[in-house]
């Protein structure tokens, strides 16, 4: 009888301890906890590349890579994307039809706010991107909205964004609505969930893969990804948005993709950009 | 003490237990992956072969109703992916392949592209319902 209740105890022990180690991992909106998830982040790649410094992360597979970084040291001596910086800084000051601008829909008049992008409001319920309230902007004054991935919008977005360089992310999970909590929770539950035919979570390429051969490209680290959009891809030869990069992950995952801006997305970029809170901003970026 | 050692030394021997046993699902992949399909395996005594559900569908007699009927099943798994939002690339396209060979009378090719299209979206929901139970295993700690 003593053996069998021995037994029983631990088939017991067995089956709850997956249970319980899951618990710590904060998974649950009840147990998840955006801290201690971004200083495990930062951890783990301390841990995994030691010695690179925090900050240098900013610069995606460049901070951990020596050879690539040297490519992109050369490619920087005339950033791709002076071009397009240029042309955003022109539309941003262009006004609109109605004599309105975009300044007038930004605190600030849109100068040095993109580190606080994307953030939780709460009268929408929902997460907003800085190129959503773009659009937005346009619309409430009378104009077309742009269309999401690339042009005209990621080069105001570009040039917001380097209005804020080496300003520090600072994104935040307002804690009197709940809400929020469970938009950065969904964004994270999406970061590690994989999906598509070749069975890829974002963590896949961008954790565990960081800096590991898929073909001929070497995933950047998922720590400090955000910072430096949108970026001058050379697969793509030109501008591009954070969400352009998602939608050619998903389908690099043979899935059917969901569009820019997107909830989904929205909220996948509030806990991603979360994850680089402190590191600065430096977008606009290059890359391969 | 020896109460301790005895319920930790049970629990490992449980785990062990649980992490040998092999499901049916690894044990056809294993033998799918090895001999390809149509090769026959035991599993807990009884006989089976390495054929997907859906492939077996598609040997039934080509005709008209059959393949409309497959097509029609696939394209119903396919919208349950979408509709959780884990729809893979393909599917889609088979689907659409197949409607075209059954637009020509090609009955066969049509059932082997909706049966192809079907597997791949009943895998989807599964990795959809796998991935729901585990993602949190890749969180760093």
């Amino acid at each position: 009888m003593k053996t069998i209740k021995t037994c029983l105890l631990g088939a017991a022990l067995s089956l709850l301890s997956p249970l319980a180690s899951a618990a710590e991992t904060g998974f649950s909106l009840e147990t998840v906890d955006p801290e201690a998830d971004r200083l495990a982040l930062q951890a783990y790649y301390q841990k995994r590349f030691p010695g690179v410094p925090l900050e240098d992360y900013v610069n995606g597979i460049y901070a951990i890579d020596p050879d690539s970084r040297k490519q992109w040291d050369a490619l920087m001596e005339f950033p791709p994307y002076e071009f397009d910086l240029e042309e955003g800084e022109v539309l941003f000051n262009t006004p609109f039809a109605n004599g309105k601008g975009y300044a007038d829909c930004f605190e600030n008049g849109g100068i040095g706010i993109r580190q606080k992008y994307p953030y939780w409001n709460s009268e929408e319920g929902t997460v907003k991107t800085l190129e959503q309230e773009i659009n937005e902007c346009r619309v409430e004054n009378g104009e077309q909205p742009l269309k999401w991935k690339r042009g005209d919008i990621a080069k105001i977005s570009a040039y917001m964004a380097s209005t804020s360089r080496g300003k520090p992310f600072e994104i935040d999970i307002p804690e009197n609505d709940p809400r929020a909590l469970q938009a950065y929770l969904d964004g994270k539950r999406f970061f590690y969930t994989k999906r598509g035919q070749l069975n890829l979570s974002c963590a896949n390429c961008h954790l565990q893969g960081s800096r590991i051969y898929i073909r001929a490209d070497l995933p950047g680290p998922t720590l400090g990804h955000p910072t430096h959009f949108p970026v001058v891809r050379s697969k793509w030869g030109d501008i591009g948005t954070l969400h352009r990069r998602y939608e050619g992950c998903y389908r690099d995952t043979r899935s059917v993709p969901i569009p820019a801006q997107d909830e989904q997305f929205r909220k996948l970029e509030y806990f991603q950009t979360y994850m680089s809170n402190g590191l600065p901003v430096n977008g606009p970026g290059a890359r391969k | 003490m020896k109460t301790t050692g005895k319920l930790l030394a049970a629990a490992l021997a449980l785990t062990a237990t649980l992490a040998q046993a092999q499901t049916f699902e690894q044990v056809f992949n294993e033998q799918r992956a090895l001999y390809g399909k149509g090769h026959e395996f035991t599993f807990e005594g009884q006989t089976y072969t390495t054929l997907h559900p859906e492939e077996l569908e598609a040997m039934a007699e080509p005709n008209r109703a059959n393949a409309q009927a497959l097509i029609d099943s696939a394209d119903a798994l396919r919208a349950q992916s979408a509709e959780v939002g884990n729809e893979w690339r393909d599917p889609a396209r088979y689907i659409k392949q197949a409607r075209a060979a059954l637009a020509q009378e090609q009955f066969q090719q049509a059932m082997n592209l909706a049966a192809r299209a079907k597997y791949q979206a009943r895998v989807s929901l599964q990795q959809y319902e796998h991935s729901r139970a585990t993602w949190h295993n890749a969180v760093p700690e």
